[in-house]
């Protein structure tokens, strides 16, 4: 399901591939992707997280930010039980992963779950 | 397809008018054909219209009832297709759309329905797809289709078979989602080589209005020509590119999200139309249906009034015979 949200903000993190990169009014034009990890929105003392899987985050020079993404989910929604569960099953399978398509899926859940798993406790 | 049937029976209908001779004691065996074809009317046309009239009203029925269901499935889908719009609006923004772009070699998708009844939108697709086809194919230039739905498969397998590339039908079995648009959208750029893509959709006004629309979606390598050249993309090389190796890796991760964002969008919208077009279409067979009933409530009334008239006539001349 899609929802368009569009407001007006002070700062927006999000989890670029380059690591969390901060976004403030008047900062340069920038295409980033992004990795999956928390996006969080910063209005005033209001903070909103959420989880994204990837997508891209684009800046233009107007001060808009538009970030695209292909799954968002509200940190609140993240169940931390099951994403603990689930990262046990999948550490197991990536070191008993025998060919490399297995092997490259396996690490990709491990890097998601570990995203997860700092957005929740952190 | 409703009409046809109806039309076919209209013929079935005249037929035993003529062809009926009923054995008469009043009348000589040697009336002329045209006398003996006004007793066929009398005892065999009420049942025969009855029989029609019935028909007609369950298929009066049946296309309410298609225009019900069409119109429950349009208010569930409209609003993820409108929502779906936001998807491609920044990339638009960033890059531009540019159906006039000129490149060796075009892909068109033409995205249309599984099922039938729904109007005209699937022609109005396919009819596009072809001249889009017959713009862009020259002595270096070239274009293939990528078919999704029936409906426009069926009609381009007859004249371009050669030039069809990919085939993909039964896309609304399970409800539309991103996941399984961008399955189909990552099938289709590993087994297409393309400079730019084009999809044919009928993007959804309202309820009664459609248009078809393209949007085009180029490769990375076009991209990069392009914002050299100048014009809407050449201001691509003031962003920063962040993260990834190199810029061009980037550029190809993101026509590709491009592609899958706009194909999961056209879809929505296909599919809205399609709900569109069917009750509009399912309502006015009804509408059809419901004059044809009238017409026929009307035959039938006169030829069973005229059946009475013939009977009392007879009885009278009978009875007036007999006193004088």
């Amino acid at each position: 399901m899609f929802t368009i949200l569009s407001f007006k903000v002070d700062m927006v993190i999000v989890p670029a591939t380059t690591g969390q990169m901060g976004i403030l009014p008047g900062h340069t034009a920038s295409i980033s992707e992004l990795k999956p990890g928390v996006l969080s929105i910063h209005d005033g003392n209001d903070v909103k997280k959420y989880f994204v899987s990837s997508g891209f985050a684009f800046i233009h020079s107007n001060s808009v930010a538009d970030i695209m993404a292909a799954e968002a989910v509200p940190i609140e929604q993240v169940d931390p039980a099951s994403v603990q569960k689930q990262f046990t099953e999948f550490t197991q399978k990536l070191s008993s992963a025998s060919t490399d398509l297995e092997k490259a899926e396996a690490q990709i859940r491990v890097d998601v779950l570990v995203a997860l798993n700092s957005a929740l406790s952190g | 397809m409703a009409m046809a049937a109806l039309r076919r029976e209209g013929r079935r209908f005249a037929a035993p008018l003529i062809s009926n001779n009923p054995i008469n004691p009043l009348h000589s065996s040697f009336a002329p054909a045209k006398e003996q074809a006004l007793l066929g009317v009398r005892s065999i046309s009420t049942q025969i219209v009855r029989n029609r009239m019935k028909s007609v009203r369950n298929i009066q029925k049946i296309t309410k009832a298609m225009k019900m269901v069409a119109a429950s499935k349009l208010r569930a889908i409209q609003t993820r297709a409108e929502n779906s719009r936001g998807l491609w609006q920044p990339f638009t923004a960033l890059l531009g759309d540019t159906p006039s772009v000129d490149v060796k070699k075009n892909v068109i998708v033409t995205i249309s329905s599984d099922k039938g009844l729904c109007g005209g939108i699937n022609s109005t697709s396919v009819k596009i797809s072809r001249a889009l086809h017959k713009l862009n194919s020259g002595p270096d230039k070239e274009s293939k289709y990528v078919v999704l739905g029936e409906k426009a498969k069926a009609q381009l397998v007859r004249d371009s078979k050669k030039n069809i590339e990919l085939i993909l039908t039964e896309l609304q079995k399970n409800p539309l989602n991103y996941t399984q648009v961008s399955v189909l959208a990552d099938d289709i750029l590993k087994n297409v080589e393309y400079d730019a893509l084009r999809i044919v959709f009928n993007k959804f006004q309202s309820v009664v209005s459609f248009l078809p629309t393209t949007a085009t979606v180029l490769s990375p390598e076009v991209v990069e020509r392009e914002a050299e050249s100048g014009g809407k993309l050449g201001e691509l090389d003031s962003y920063e590119i962040e993260g990834g190796e190199t810029k061009s890796e980037i550029l190809q991760n993101l026509s590709e999200f491009q592609f899958s964002c706009v194909l999961f969008n056209a879809v929505l919208e296909n599919a809205c139309s399609e709900q569109g077009a069917r009750m509009s279409a399912m309502d006015s067979s009804s509408r059809n249906a419901g004059e044809m009933l009238d017409r026929l409530t009307l035959t039938y009334n006169r030829t069973r009034q005229a059946s009475i008239t013939t009977e009392l006539i007879e009885i009278i001349s009978g009875a007036s015979a007999l006193e004088g």
